[in-house]
This record gives C-alpha cells, structure tokens and sequence, in this order.
C-alpha cells in the first residue's frame, strides 16, 4: 500500500512536504516566485550535501526560437555543453578556485535534455551553496576565454573518441534516428565548437538559464527552511517567464539503419543493439509506467535468470560485461543492451528468436512476479547515495514525475499493461545493433 | 531514527583460524551488506588461479547449481545483490565475495534476509560444485576463455590501460608488477583439478576479513560468525610486506603505439615512503598540491593555464608507495606537456607553494575521507586498507594527522619522491 502523506509547512515561504512512509523519505518542495523549482531531500546521517542547479536545456537543443524574436536559430553542435564549461569563469576569475577554498567539489554535466550544475561538500554547506546560486546566475564570457576553452573541450572530444563504449553507444543513436539531434554527440566536434562565439553562448544563456526553466536540488543532512530562505534571497526575480519555442526535426517512426560498424583499438568486438521506441509522447507518471514496464521485460528476456543469458553466457557468446537499460525522455525512447562478444551477429541473431518466441508463447507471469519484487528491492539501494538520489531525481523531474513514485508504480503495476508494451516495444522492424570491431 | 551510530567505529566481532570479524554499524542506509576478503600475496604463481577462483565459484553451488539458480534466488530474496572479484592492493591480491540486500524493516517479509543471504554466500564459497573431485571442467574451461578475455581488453580503457602498464613497467621485476587478474600464458596452465587443489589452499589457509555493515543486529552477527567457525582451516599462511623502498636509476621511456586519437602520457614515480610510516600523510598533502584536483599544479596548469589537456590528475598507490600522474594530450604537444608537468615538480622542491594551494589541498583530502562514510563500500574498502597496510587509523585520524602537514614537510617529502618511468601511449604513424 502507498503511504503518501502530503503536507505544508507553516511559514510565510508556503513548503509543501511529501512523506513516502514506506520508504523512509520525505521531499521539500518550495517554488520562487520568479517559477524556480526548489527541493530539498534531507539524509539524516549524511556527511556529504549534494547540491544541484540544473537548466532543461541540454545536447538535443541546437535549434530555438529566441524569447521575443520570430524566427527559428540553428546553433553549433556542442554549445550547451559549451555554456557549461565557461560558466565557471567569473569576472573575479575561476569559481572553481573558491569552491576548492572551501574544500568542496564543484563539477557539472550536460545531457541530451539538462545542463546540471553541482557541488557535494561536507561543511560550510551555505557558503558553498551560495557560490552555486551565484556562478550560475552571473555568466562572465570573454572572447578570449572562449577561444582556449576549444582546445580544452578539442581535448575532451578526442578522448571520447577512442572510448569504444561511448562509439558503440553513439553509434546505435545514429543507427536508430534520421534526423533527432540525440544522434549527435553531446560535447560536438573539434569543427562545430570552432564556430562558437561569446554571442551565441549568450543567446543561448539568455534564452535557458531563466529561473522558470531551473530547478534547483538539495540532497543531504540540511534544514530544508535554511535552504529554501538562500534561495528566496538569492535567485534573481527576472521579468515576466520567456516562452522558449524549442524545435525538433520530424523524426520518422522508422530506424536509420539496422547495422553500424566502426574499427577501434579494441581486443575483441563490442557491441549494443536495441529497439527504437515510438510510444514516449508521455509525461508524468506514464512516462515512468512504460520506463519500468520495459525494464522489467529486458529483466525477464535476458537478465541473468532468464535461459537466453545463460545460453548465450555458457555458449561464450556474451561475459560478463553484457547489460541492458531503456532510456526515455520528451522526444525519444530506446532500449539498449549489449557488451563483449566474438560474435555479435550470433548474439543479435539468438536474440531475435528468443523475442520470436515469446511473441507466440507470450511472458511468463511468474518471472514477472519475482523479477518485479527483485527490481523494486533494488531500487532502495540507490537511495543510499546522494549522488544517485541526484542523479535520478533530476533525470525525472523533467519528465514532471517524481523519482519516489517508483515504488509505487511497482506496487500498481499490471501483468495486462506489461504484456501490451511488450507487443509495442519489441517490434522487429526497429531493431537496431552497433558494432565496434578490432582494428 | 534518533540513534545514528557512527559509521567511524568498527569493532572487532571474532578472531578465530585467521578469520577476523568486524562490524560497522549504520542506520541511516537501505541496504546492509556482507564483505568477505580473502588475502594472499601477489605472485606469479597464484595471480591467475586466485582470479579464476571466484569466477568459477559465482557459476553454481550446491543447491544452485547454475548461475540461473543463484540469480532466481537472488531476485526471491527482495533483488539482493551478490558478486566477487580480485583486486591488487600492494604486493598484496584480494579475493573478494559480495552480498548486499535490503535491511528488513523495508522487505517487509518475515524471511530473514541476514541469515538467508549469508548462507548462501557460505556456500558460494564453500560448496562448489564438483566432478570426480575437482570443479566442473566445463566452468573452468568457460572462466578461463573469459578471464582471458578480460585480461586482453584492458586495453579498452585507454586511461586507465596507460596508468597500468606504466606502474606493471616500472614494477615488472616485483611482485607489484603483476596484474590483478594474472596473465594470460598462465592461465593455459590451469584445469579443473589443479584448480580444485588450489582452492583447498585458499580455503584452508589464507588469511580473511570479514564486515558486516548496515544495521544487523546481534543474532545476525552471531549467526554469521558462527558459520564462518564451521570452515575447515589449517595452518594460516603469514603474508608478507609489501616492499616499498627500492632505487631508482635512469628513467625509462617506454613509447606504446595502438590506434588513437589522443595521446596517453603517464609518469611513474617511486615515492618510498610505506604506509605506516608517519611521512605517509606529508606524502598525501603532496599528491594533492601536485595533481588531486581543481586546486592542484596540474590542473591549474596544464589545463587552465596551457589548455593542452581535458585532464591531468596525479594518484597515489598507497601500499606499493607509488604516484602516477596521467594526462590526455594532442599527440604532438607531448614535449610542452612534459616541460609544464616538470616545472610543477620543481615549484614544489623550491617551496613555490601557495596558501590556496595549500589550504584547499588538506581540505579537499578531509572532505574526500568525510565523505567515506556515506558508502558502506567505501567504508569497508577504508578498513581493510588499514588492516592490509598495518595501520590502525580512523578517518578521523588521517584527518587530524594530514591538518598537522606544514608547507615545509611537502618540500622535504619532495626530495624523496623519483620519476622512474614516462609512459606515451601514442597513434601507429
């Protein structure tokens, strides 16, 4: 049973609070005036505070229509990703040299879908966290920081480039879309961020970076009402909410290709395949339904209880390196799942036939009753960490969703509506595999 | 939730046929977990076969038979976690068996997930299964095709490849040279039976830590030990010290070619000074000034400054008494890269030390320890590294004993610490 108690603390801040009993947690929820959305998630315990400010704004936004301009702008690849790196740089020089001052670890990402900026530290939480408040509301961007910046981030690009697991990954999103920009790689090319300049990073600053396209999270052994007051103190309250016009390419339903090969330094093949999703036009509570319903299917077909893994594992086709994970945001979906092999066509191939399989003879109600209960005990394992709490926490919230109704769409979960994303999702057609080969 | 106690503390449980018990307790987690290391030193002899040991172990035991058993059973018991390894710490190499599985206040159950858990991580260990007297061949034969498998992919991992081989390079007439996992030639060596006879001595006779952690109350602790009790022993074997003070002659250059795009520079330093001795912490405020983070020389510089790099960090091997310092380059920038890198060593001998620099080099080291504590992992890999390198600090200790480093103890250590090796992982042209 659910055990969901809402509430609000009584200050002039107006705090809603969400208790999940079940679990031992509870969020603060607080929303600034200006539409920046706050939450607090205290670990009693904890020595480490995670802080995070993240914007929707991430790798797939090249194309926008400025707040307040008619027509649409195409930016180089790379930008958001870009934007992060030189947010750092103050007027009074690097952030990073304060935060380092006071013992903490600043760092950031950015994403497909956000731009998230952060710091964990174990004391002096309101210092740090001010620095945070401050660097990401304050760009200071110069040509000439701009210019060396590409050779830094240059630099960055050519490492991934001899990363077979993130080439094997890329390669599948190209083998998957035509036209979605979640195909190209997040940081961009050494070429796209050479046409990079301190005026578009500010349009794109200016455009992303309004407190109601933000939200801010803190994780750790804090006062939610001293978290919130810095915050209500410090964010900027800007003029009236911009309306951010993001555009997307036409995407049709159909994959790009279904193989993808690419030589690296590798000692033997490594591959990922998977299934391209049409069904994500979904937000909120569906959004994870489908999230989990599919998770628990790839569980059921090849996770290490199923006969497809161990045959495939006791014919040396797979190791131990072999995973599986589905990803879905606002404007894709996908299944992923694949390692190391000798031959991945095999593996493709077996696969194949176990899917063929189940399509006549359909899934099996017990596995998806004990995998459903193992998924769910697992899942309290990452509350253990303030990182994943984070990470998860974020990754969903743009979905609109709440990354502690998981176990609750455990508990309410159908065999019916899993067997139905199983005939949506496991559609041959759209089965796509990458392939990183020795040199 | 009022009584948090300390994750700091670990006590001692047991002690018993070179069995050690600790117990680290915590409420604050979701999960407890059950840590089982076996130690042995780190030779040619046994590398391959200790690491082929929990990779024949992890695919059946008596009652599951399969790696499909033991994942059914797994996923019975609320999605507990189970696996093993090998890691090298010093001359010394690590067995390790895992299991971690949600405290019973959320399993809600009335299986009692303590004792489930650990029996079945008992006979994981204990009760392999077997063929006339020795492993299955069949297990043996697949581990040892995947062993090499993963032995031969290191090279995957370029950042970490080049670390690795620089510190094998500058060791390979010690132990420490040695890699985790063994090597492949003697991995051929290894059947079902010569297996079988050297897990009777790795059951018998090496010496084991075990950590509870998480919030296991007395019974469970007791039951654990009580069934540690009931494994046959013989006489412990006595490990020996990892050897830390060595000479150093002319630095090798060692150029590896494979098919990149960015160059791997690594540089490889003996620093001799051991673990337990009490130069150890100066040691550490060093590698943080030198390369451990946002705050350090090589960040500062080779980075932001030179903007040759994405990164540039320096390390320590604490137990071998080793820094390695690792940056990715443009292939051809190799010789500025280097010339900035040496000129950061020397800043530090002439005592060209900031106040930040040093100020934020001791907080980031007491942060990074603070933050041990929230991962029941990190707290249990603390404790062993402690009783591995036979010392006996809280992280309160290191802590209090790295605030005691003055500037002038970083320029003293820094007369000790030798460039052994440079290692270049370059393209093929």
């Amino acid at each position: 049973m659910a055990e969901k108690i809402e509430g609000r603390i009584q200050n002039h801040m107006n705090i809603r609070t969400i208790e999940y009993k079940n679990i031992d947690e509870t969020v603060y929820i607080y929303e600034h005036s200006s539409g920046l959305k706050s939450f607090v998630v205290p670990k009693k315990g904890y020595s480490k505070k995670y802080a995070t400010f993240a914007t929707h704004y991430g790798s797939i936004n090249n194309e926008f229509i400025v707040p307040g301009e008619k027509d649409a702008i195409r930016v180089p690849d790379g930008i958001a990703h870009f934007l992060e790196h030189k947010l750092f740089e103050q007027k009074d020089g690097s952030v990073m040299d304060k935060f380092s001052k006071l013992g903490s670890n600043p760092n950031a990402y950015t994403s497909f879908a956000q731009t998230v900026y952060l710091f964990s530290c174990t004391d002096r939480f309101k210092d740090n966290f001010q620095l945070l408040l401050d660097f990401v509301q304050n760009p200071f961007i110069t040509e000439e920081s701009v210019e060396k910046e590409k050779d830094i981030i240059a630099q960055e690009i050519r490492m991934y480039e001899d990363d077979p697991n993130w080439r094997v990954f890329f390669n599948l999103l190209d083998a998957f879309y035509v036209n979605n920009p979640v195909k190209i790689d997040i940081a961009g090319t050494v070429e796209s961020i050479s046409k990079i300049n301190r005026d578009i990073l500010y349009t794109c600053y200016n455009t992303f970076y309004h407190p109601s396209n933000m939200m801010i999270l803190v994780v750790g052994d804090v006062e939610p009402e001293e978290v919130f007051k810095q915050i209500e103190d410090s964010i900027d309250t800007k003029s009236s909410k911009p309306e951010i016009k993001r555009i997307f390419p036409e995407e049709p339903k159909t994959i790009n290709r279904d193989y993808v090969e690419q030589k690296l330094a590798v000692a033997m093949p490594m591959f990922q395949m998977g299934f391209k999703d049409n069904d994500f036009n979904s937000k909120g509570i569906e959004c994870l339904k489908r999230e989990i319903a599919i998770k628990l299917i790839l569980e059921m077909i090849m996770g290490r209880s199923s006969s497809l893994y161990n045959e495939l594992y006791n014919d040396g086709l797979i190791n131990n390196s072999f995973d599986f994970d589905y990803t879905i945001e606002e404007n894709y979906a996908y299944s992923a799942f694949g390692g190391e092999s000798k031959d991945p066509l095999a593996v493709k191939k077996r696969v194949m036939d176990e899917i063929k399989k189940i399509q006549m003879s359909g899934l099996d109600k017990d596995s998806y009753e004990r995998i459903k209960r193992a998924m769910k005990g697992r899942f309290m394992r990452q509350l253990n960490s303030v990182e994943r709490i984070s990470h998860m926490f974020i990754s969903v919230y743009f979905r609109e969703v709440s990354m502690f109704d998981y176990p609750d769409v455990y508990d309410n979960m159908t065999f019916d509506y899993v067997k139905g994303v199983f005939d949506s999702h496991f559609n041959l057609d759209n089965l796509a595999m990458s392939v990183i080969n020795p040199v | 939730m009022n009584t948090l106690i300390s994750e700091n503390k670990v006590s001692e449980i047991a002690s018993f046929n070179g069995i050690k018990i600790y117990r680290i307790q915590s409420r604050k987690f979701k999960t407890n977990s059950i840590n089982i290391f076996f130690y042995d030193d780190l030779t040619r002899e046994n590398a391959a076969k200790n690491a082929m040991l929990p990779a024949v172990l992890r695919r059946g035991c008596e009652g599951y038979p399969t790696i499909r058993d033991i994942s059914l059973y797994l996923e019975e018991l609320y999605g507990s976690v189970f696996d093993c390894g090998v890691t090298k710490k010093g001359e010394h190499q690590i067995i390790q068996f895992y299991i971690e599985y949600i405290s019973n206040k959320y399993a809600r159950s009335d299986i009692d997930l303590t004792k489930k858990t650990f029996d079945l991580l008992l006979d994981i260990i204990t009760k392999p299964v077997l063929e006339n007297n020795a492993f299955k061949k069949e297990y043996v034969e697949q581990e040892a095709q995947n062993l090499k498998e993963l032995i031969e992919s290191r090279v995957n991992d370029k950042m970490q490849y080049v670390i690795e081989k620089c510190l094998e390079e500058m060791c390979k007439d010690e132990p420490f040279g040695i890699y985790d996992y063994g090597n492949v030639e003697d991995l051929k060596e290894i059947d079902e039976k010569n297996l079988y006879e050297h897990y009777k001595y790795f059951l018998e006779t090496l010496p084991v830590y075990v950590f509870i952690s998480g919030d296991i109350d007395d019974e469970g602790v007791k039951y654990i030990a009580d069934g540690l009790a009931k494994i046959k022993r013989g006489n412990i074997k006595p490990i020996a010290k990892t050897k830390v003070e060595v000479e150093v002659g002319e630095v090798k250059n060692i150029t590896e070619r494979v098919s990149v795009n960015q160059g791997k520079l690594c540089l490889g330093f003996r620093t001799n000074t051991p673990p337990g001795s009490k130069d150890y912490y100066k040691l550490l405020v060093y590698n943080s000034i030198l390369g451990g983070g946002l705050h350090s020389k090589l960040f500062q510089n080779v980075r932001e400054k030179a903007g040759l790099a994405y990164y540039a960090f320096s390390r320590l091997e604490k137990f071998k008494g080793l820094m390695v310092l690792s940056s990715g380059i443009e292939i051809k920038n190799k010789d500025k890269a280097l010339e900035i890198i040496y000129e950061q060593l020397e800043e530090i001998k002439k005592g060209n030390i900031s106040d930040y620099e040093y100020e934020a080099s001791i907080k980031s080291i007491e942060t990074g320890i603070k933050s041990l504590k929230d991962s029941q992992l990190q707290i249990v890999d603390f404790y062993l590294s402690q009783y591995i390198a036979q010392t006996n600090d809280t992280p309160d200790d290191v802590i209090e004993n790295v605030k005691k480093v003055t500037k002038q103890d970083v320029v003293d250590i820094s007369e000790r610490i030798k460039l052994d090796t440079v290692y270049f992982l370059t393209s093929k042209e």
